[in-house]
């Protein structure tokens, strides 16, 4: 569906991105993760044909974003971020503009619109000014707009930022629902949504892609994977000479005990599990056990390791 | 013969998206109260000037009422003003607002964008000048009720006279065309209205300037080419009947040069955003 080649773009001497090469499939919703100023939009805004990239280049449903650019278009539809709207134009007024300006024309016009605003539930307020819509409505019309003209692909940029947990959710169950006929892509700096909602993560950082996965896959390979916490009381030397001699296990820490319990983080290698192990061991010798956990490795663990500069 | 109808499609839907920017457009000027404070300012601007105009014709001087209103240092104290006007929003707001990155990521070419605001605006550009029309008209009722209600024929009308109406709409619609182009490269120039239209302001007296270079130097070689583009000049010719084809060719030219200039900044400024 969509193919970076090599995608660049410098501002002056500032790299925003840098050779970025990655793909996306038809009906997968993609998840752009980075920090601030990490080049998520420039790339998306590449993708879009608004910016032109400095070198490389990209094609959505076969189309060269820069030899075939309008029909690149045609196949693709896009929300930037923060809505940019015209606030003295009315919903319905601003849909059937876009719907023109998409080329839609004739009878299906009306349908079309009367389809986008049913899906994003924009039926109370289409009569409405732009400028008086709260800031989750007009999250909605955007996304409206990117949806008409049934485009094969969707570019979100940030499309929950600022709003409400209500309304996060409400726009997220549109978006996995759209996921049915649409392939996404999506940036966010929200990482438990990502978890939810995407299948494919691409993780950016300092205009360099530095991953590109299933959630599942990236979290497998992690430090952070085979990490157990025990809290016990007893004889915390013996216990950790005991762990320490199993083979999985690289290290044991000794944490600041709480209440009276001794607390103990035991690394291991990824993707191995020492809970019983380490139960067996502390039972065997006799002492109390209130508490053992074995981290599930999440996007974020995944994403501190990719972007942290320490 | 495939192909054929291919093409005659794509022309077709190249229009249909021309007139849906224009359309949204032109109700930009006159869907909100934007256009009509420009058009009550105008009309009162024509009114006291007309007004001046009406003293000066009782002494008969043979030519037309559209002659002395245009012929009239009043007149470009607010002709010039109406350029920024009515085209300092057209591209900086879009890009301000943000909403020029919508246009350009939907099947739109910058040459459409920017035909289509330029010509919203000339064709409200045109529309202040309608207002002038009635004058004649406005004179006969004058005079009319004047006669039924004090008895008295009045002696000065403001005739229909072709010669009179038509060299001064063309001048009127040929600079026109030129100025509105200046104006709205001025907008793709920057994000701020205030910016575009100061921008253009200063243009469009500078222009004014050229064409009186002449009164102040007098006459020497390169003295033909400041008559040549001599708004106030050609006004003044137009304005008494005299339809020169020369400002025909300037004007359309520098409004195509003007509009392609236009096109290339809009796209220039995505390169360096």
């Amino acid at each position: 569906m969509v193919t970076a080649e090599h995608l660049n773009k410098t501002f002056g001497r500032f790299t925003a991105v840098k050779d970025a090469t990655f793909s996306v499939d038809r009906g997968e919703i993609v998840g752009f993760l980075g920090p601030n100023g990490a080049g998520k939009t420039t790339t998306m805004k590449m993708l879009t044909g608004y910016l032109p990239p400095t070198a490389g280049t990209a094609s959505i449903a076969g189309y060269d974003i820069l030899d075939n650019p309008l029909e690149a278009r045609r196949h693709l539809g896009y929300m930037p971020e923060n809505v940019p709207l015209y606030d003295d134009m009315r919903v319905m007024e601003y849909l059937d503009y876009r719907a023109r300006l998409k080329g839609i024309c004739g009878k299906s016009v009306r349908e079309q619109i009367a389809e986008v605003i049913d899906k994003c539930g924009l039926e109370p307020k289409r009569k409405n000014l732009i400028h008086t819509l709260s800031k989750g409505y007009r999250q909605r019309v955007g996304l409206a707009d990117a949806l008409l003209g049934n485009p094969d692909l969707l570019i979100l940029d940030e499309p929950t930022n600022g709003l409400d947990p209500n309304q996060i959710r409400q726009i997220r169950e549109l978006i996995r629902a759209l996921a049915e006929n649409h392939t996404v892509i999506l940036s966010t700096h929200i990482l438990s949504e990502v978890e939810m909602i995407c299948n494919k993560v691409i993780i950016i950082d300092q205009g360099e892609i530095k991953a590109a996965d299933t959630p599942e896959n990236l979290t497998r390979g992690l430090r952070a994977a085979g990490r157990v916490s025990i809290e016990f009381k007893g004889d915390p030397e013996r216990v950790v000479a005991e762990l320490e001699a199993f083979a999985p296990v690289k290290k044991v820490i000794l944490e600041e005990p709480i209440d009276g319990w001794n607390r103990l983080l035991v690394r291991a290698e990824p993707g191995t599990d020492t809970r019983e192990k380490a139960a067996a061991i502390i039972t065997e010798l006799g002492f109390p056990m209130r508490h053992i956990y074995r981290h599930i490795p999440s996007l974020e663990d995944v994403f501190v390791e990719m972007t942290r500069r320490d | 013969m495939e192909s054929e109808n291919n093409t005659i499609m794509r022309t077709k839907s190249y229009f249909i998206t021309l007139r849906t920017i224009y359309r949204r457009e032109l109700k930009g000027y006159l869907g909100v109260p934007f256009g009509w404070v420009i058009l009550a300012c105008t009309m009162a601007l024509q009114g006291f000037i007309l007004q001046a105009v009406l003293q000066i014709m009782t002494h008969a001087t043979g030519n037309g009422v559209m002659y002395h209103m245009l012929d009239n240092l009043n007149f470009w104290f607010y002709f010039i003003f109406i350029f920024p006007l009515i085209t300092m929003r057209t591209l900086a707001e879009e890009e301000r607002q943000g909403t020029l990155e919508g246009l350009l990521t939907a099947p739109v070419t910058t040459t459409q964008i920017v035909l289509g605001k330029y010509f919203a605006a000339y064709t409200f550009y045109l529309l202040l000048w309608l207002p002038m029309l009635l004058y004649p008209l406005v004179s006969d009722i004058g005079n009319y009720y004047t006669e039924v209600r004090y008895g008295i024929q009045p002696e000065g009308s403001i005739t229909y006279m072709l010669a009179d109406w038509v060299g001064p709409y063309t001048i009127l619609a040929l600079s026109g065309a030129f100025f509105v182009a200046l104006g709205i490269l001025c907008s793709a120039m920057s994000r701020s209205q205030i910016i575009a239209a100061i921008l253009s302001t200063c243009l469009m007296i500078m222009y004014y300037f050229i064409g009186r270079v002449t009164e102040l130097w007098g006459e020497f070689p390169a003295a033909p080419i400041f008559h040549y583009l001599s708004c106030t000049e050609q006004v003044k010719a137009f304005a008494s009947g005299v339809v020169d084809t020369r400002p025909f060719v300037l004007y359309l030219s520098l409004t195509v040069f003007t509009l392609a200039l236009t096109k290339r900044v809009v796209d220039y400024r995505r390169w360096t955003r």
